[in-house]
């Protein structure tokens, strides 16, 4: 069957000689333009996903991010707070060194005494001695 | 000396612990800032919640009536236990011991600081935020409104007589006698605003601490005694112990023991926060501290030491006793399963006190101890001698136990002032007692320890000046029972006690002045003193009475000792004397051996061994002692060459002209004589029925009215007195003054050969 050249002005036929609306030319690029578009819709969507994979990762890298920074401030805090209990142990040993010193003073005083009493009680035997 | 803490795993309060106080049968009550009374029970274990308090309201502080008041003897042993618990908002509360609110009294503007019961708990006194200082009564009704001033009154004391107070204002401390019309005494206290002060009632000291971070001890009037070192807080609270011998303080993590005169026994750093107020249990051995992380922590004084001569005690942990003997090294245990109350060691033994018995441990025998039963738990003191010891309660009163554990006697003395008797106003001998008055504090009380009756009647010792404290002889016969006793001025006195004839009052002979402390010797009558920072030691005081010329010569001072003003004797052991330093430190040093053997010659009257060691030491204050032992045990010849010695010509001329004497009696009066004692031999010529002896006795002495009544009593030699008595006035060239005399002028002829002549024949008699 021949192909009529022009059915109907308005009115295309196409290779496989069905009736268009529009001209084959431009059918084909609005075809050409529908595949592009849809090849762009799917990288868009391949994006997206990817987008939305790294700010995922990204999210959890800040978290994580966060908590190493919370335990630096908490390791920090702490070696201060330790700095100064340290501080405050140095005071209460140096309180109880202050006081054995004292004690330890009291003692010698006494020992002197009581050497100085053995002495004494030497003395008088060897008096005994000598008479 | 150490504490023992012992805290909870958990603390039971969630919040703070505000205060604690002591129940009456020691159990513990603290109140927190969660609300909640606790009731501890230390020996279970347990703690009760005793009741709730409403939202809201914060306690400051709580005290318990004390027991003695609250039961007011066994009569109305009935009545139900209250405790005072004190608001922020305010109030005051009456609580009864099973957590009823009796009684809520709206008291202060802004929050009461404090309550205090008096000592005997008919008053209740109260401090607060808006700088007053109120009374009430027991009921919670307003007596006085006592002081206003501008800033918070964080603290009040009472004084040990309860009518005195004591309150902080600001950096000052103010005492306010309760008369309206008596005068406050003021002084500055602490360079910042004061917190807490206590006044002992036991040793009347007062002990301060404040935001300065130092505490301080002051005497009534004012005077410091003692500042301490700088702490890291501030002293936010302190309480003495029963007995005055220790206080505690508390501060930031902080807790300290110190000795009553200051110096720091022990210092303990829990990390509990701040200890904000302290109680000591009425027995003394143990302290509760309310801390602010909500522990309420116990501390218990453990390893008391003890000495005597060769034996060394300390007092450990759970209610052991670790003897020493220091000469064979042999260490004993001794285990009791009670809290140990007292200990005493001492005269071979050592004497154990827990709630409710007694335990003798002899030294020679460890292992078994004699035991005697306790009607309380709490005994205030505990003294030994050579044969008795002495165990006061506020029960029982005071009794004394042999060492076989029965009991001797029961001293007749008011029972409820036994709880102010300290180891300064109670001295005892092996035969007797002395105690001063708990109001009188010139008076002394002497009793028999054999009969607990007081000697010479009832009629008491009075000074002129308070006592402050006093020391009974240790050894010798009762005749010679000395009492030694110290008063306000520092003056040392001496008195003999149990003379075989006693005068109508005591006779007391000063022995100096500026005298720190005094202590008499264990086994001889030897009694050493601190004056002026020295050390002196009287060899043979009894000497006072017969020659007090000789007295200065028995004296002997320690030159080179070291020790500062303020040190106070321990103990005189044998030939050593202990001291304590104001710093603490306890300084030994040794006196002579040679008064002690001695003392010994001349109790078993061998003589001539005592001359032979007089001559072989050359010590003159040796033979000034012997001089006047001998002639107190009227042995002439040995007191010739002792006098001689000590260069008293006049005294060998007296005594070679005694000696030549005809008849005992003769020599015993001029012996009287010889020791000022003109009474004495008065009474020994009359008891001869030598009537002109003691007649011319009086005459020589000017005594002429005593004289002229024993003449007309006897009928005999008016006339001699008489015409002596002219010659007298003749002499002085002045007039008859004597109601008597110039009643009897005239009456009798005066006739100097008859006078003469009756005299000769007197003599004659005397000779014969």
């Amino acid at each position: 069957m021949a192909v009529p050249a022009q059915p109907l002005p308005g009115y295309f036929y196409d290779e496989l000689s069905k009736i268009r609306v529009l001209e084959p030319d431009t059918a084909q690029t609005t075809d050409e333009l529908r595949e592009e578009c849809k090849d762009f819709v799917d990288r868009i969507g391949e994006f997206q996903s990817l987008v939305g994979s790294f700010i995922g990762m990204v999210d959890g890298l800040a978290q994580e991010v966060e908590k190493e920074k919370m335990k630096a401030i908490g390791a920090r805090n702490l070696l201060k707070s330790i700095a100064r209990e340290r501080d405050s142990q140095k005071q209460q040993l140096q309180a109880l060194l202050i006081e054995k010193k004292m004690e330890l003073e009291r003692l010698r005083v006494q020992y002197e005494s009581l050497k100085q009493v053995e002495q004494d009680q030497q003395e008088i035997t060897e008096d005994f001695g000598l008479k | 000396m150490r504490l023992k803490l012992s805290y909870q795993e958990h603390p039971k309060h969630s919040e703070l612990v505000s205060c604690v106080t002591w129940g009456s049968s020691s159990e513990l009550y603290s109140v927190g800032d969660d609300h909640l009374i606790l009731k501890w029970d230390f020996k279970s274990g347990e703690t009760t919640q005793v009741a709730p308090l409403q939202k809201g309201t914060y306690v400051t502080h709580i005290d318990w009536l004390p027991a003695q008041a609250a039961g007011g003897g066994r009569k109305q042993s009935s009545r139900p236990e209250i405790f005072v618990l004190t608001c922020t908002d305010g109030r005051f509360l009456l609580v009864s011991s099973l957590g009823r609110v009796e009684k809520a009294v709206e008291a202060h503007k802004g929050a009461v600081l404090g309550a205090l019961w008096s000592h005997d708990g008919t008053a209740l006194l109260t401090n607060g935020e808006d700088g007053a200082v109120k009374i009430w009564s027991r009921s919670g009704m307003l007596r006085t409104s006592l002081a206003q001033s501008a800033s918070p009154v964080y603290s009040t004391s009472w004084s040990p007589d309860s009518d005195q107070v004591l309150y902080t204002n600001g950096k000052s401390l103010v005492i306010r006698p309760l008369q309206p019309a008596a005068k406050p005494t003021h002084w500055k206290a602490h360079d910042g605003v004061i917190l807490v002060a206590d006044w002992s009632t036991a040793n009347n000291t007062i002990v301060s601490g404040g935001e300065d971070r130092k505490y301080k001890l002051w005497d009534c009037y004012g005077r410091c005694l003692y500042s301490s070192l700088l702490h890291d807080s501030p002293i936010a609270s302190l309480s003495w112990s029963p007995d005055g011998e220790l206080f505690s303080v508390g501060a930031f993590n902080t807790l300290r023991l110190c000795d009553k005169s200051g110096w720091s026994h022990c210092l303990e750093k829990p990390s509990t926060g701040t200890i904000g107020a302290l109680t000591w249990s009425s027995d003394g051995t143990q302290f509760a501290c309310a801390c602010s992380n909500g522990q309420t922590l116990l501390a218990q004084v453990v390893n008391r030491h003890l000495e005597w001569h060769n034996l060394e005690a300390v007092v450990g942990e759970d209610s052991i006793i670790r003897v020493k003997d220091v000469l064979t090294d042999a260490e004993e245990r001794l285990e009791l399963h009670d809290r140990i109350v007292k200990v005493s060691l001492g005269w071979g033994h050592l004497v154990a006190i827990t709630p409710l018995q007694g335990f003798i441990y002899n030294s020679r025998n460890w292992t078994t101890p004699v035991t005697f039963d306790l009607k309380t738990t709490t005994v205030s003191l505990l003294l030994l001698t050579d044969r008795h010891f002495l165990v006061a309660d506020n029960v029982s009163g005071l009794l004394v136990y042999s060492y076989e554990g029965r009991l001797v006697s029961t001293v007749k003395y008011p029972r409820g002032s036994v709880a102010s008797l300290s180891v300064l106003t109670v001295s005892i001998s092996v035969d007797t007692i002395a105690i001063r008055d708990k109001k009188e504090e010139k008076v002394v009380h002497l009793f028999d320890v054999a009969s607990g009756k007081e000697l010479r009647e009832g009629k008491p010792l009075c000074h002129k000046v308070e006592i402050v404290s006093l020391s009974l002889s240790q050894s010798g016969p009762g005749s010679q029972r000395q009492l030694a006793f110290l008063d306000q001025n520092h003056d040392l006195f001496l008195t003999l006690v149990r003379e075989t004839t006693p005068t109508q009052t005591y006779q007391t002979v000063s022995l100096g002045g500026m005298v720190g402390s005094i202590a008499w010797n264990d086994s001889t009558n030897m009694l050493a003193a601190v004056t002026d920072g020295r050390l002196a030691v009287w060899y043979h005081p009894l000497v006072a009475f017969t020659n007090k010329d000789l007295l200065p010569q028995t004296l002997v001072r320690q030159e080179d000792s070291n020790f500062k003003k303020s040190a106070q004797l321990v103990q005189f052991v044998g030939n050593c004397c202990v001291l304590r330093r104001d710093d603490g430190a306890l300084i030994t040093t040794s006196v002579s051996p040679f008064p002690a053997i001695l003392h010994q010659y001349a109790a078993s009257s061998k003589w001539d061994a005592a001359t032979k060691l007089c001559r072989f030491v050359k010590d003159p204050a040796l033979w000034a002692c012997l001089a006047g032992m001998a002639t107190n045990a009227r042995d002439l010849n040995t007191a010739e060459v002792a006098y001689a010695a000590v260069n008293e010509i006049d005294k060998v001329h007296y005594i070679a002209e005694i000696k030549a004497l005809p008849s005992a009696e003769c020599r015993n009066a001029e012996l009287a004589l010889f020791s000022h004692r003109p009474q004495h031999a008065e009474a020994i010529y009359l008891q001869a029925g030598m009537v002109y002896k003691a007649i011319q006795l009086n005459t020589d002495l000017f005594n002429w009215e005593r004289a002229l009544q024993l003449a007309l009593k006897h009928k005999t030699h008016v006339d001699t007195v008489l015409a002596f008595r002219e010659k007298h006035l003749t002499e002085l060239g002045s007039k008859e003054t004597l109601a008597k005399f110039i009643e009897c002028q005239g009456k009798v002829k005066i006739d100097w050969d008859t006078i003469r002549s009756k005299i000769e024949n007197e003599e004659n008699r005397g000779l014969q």
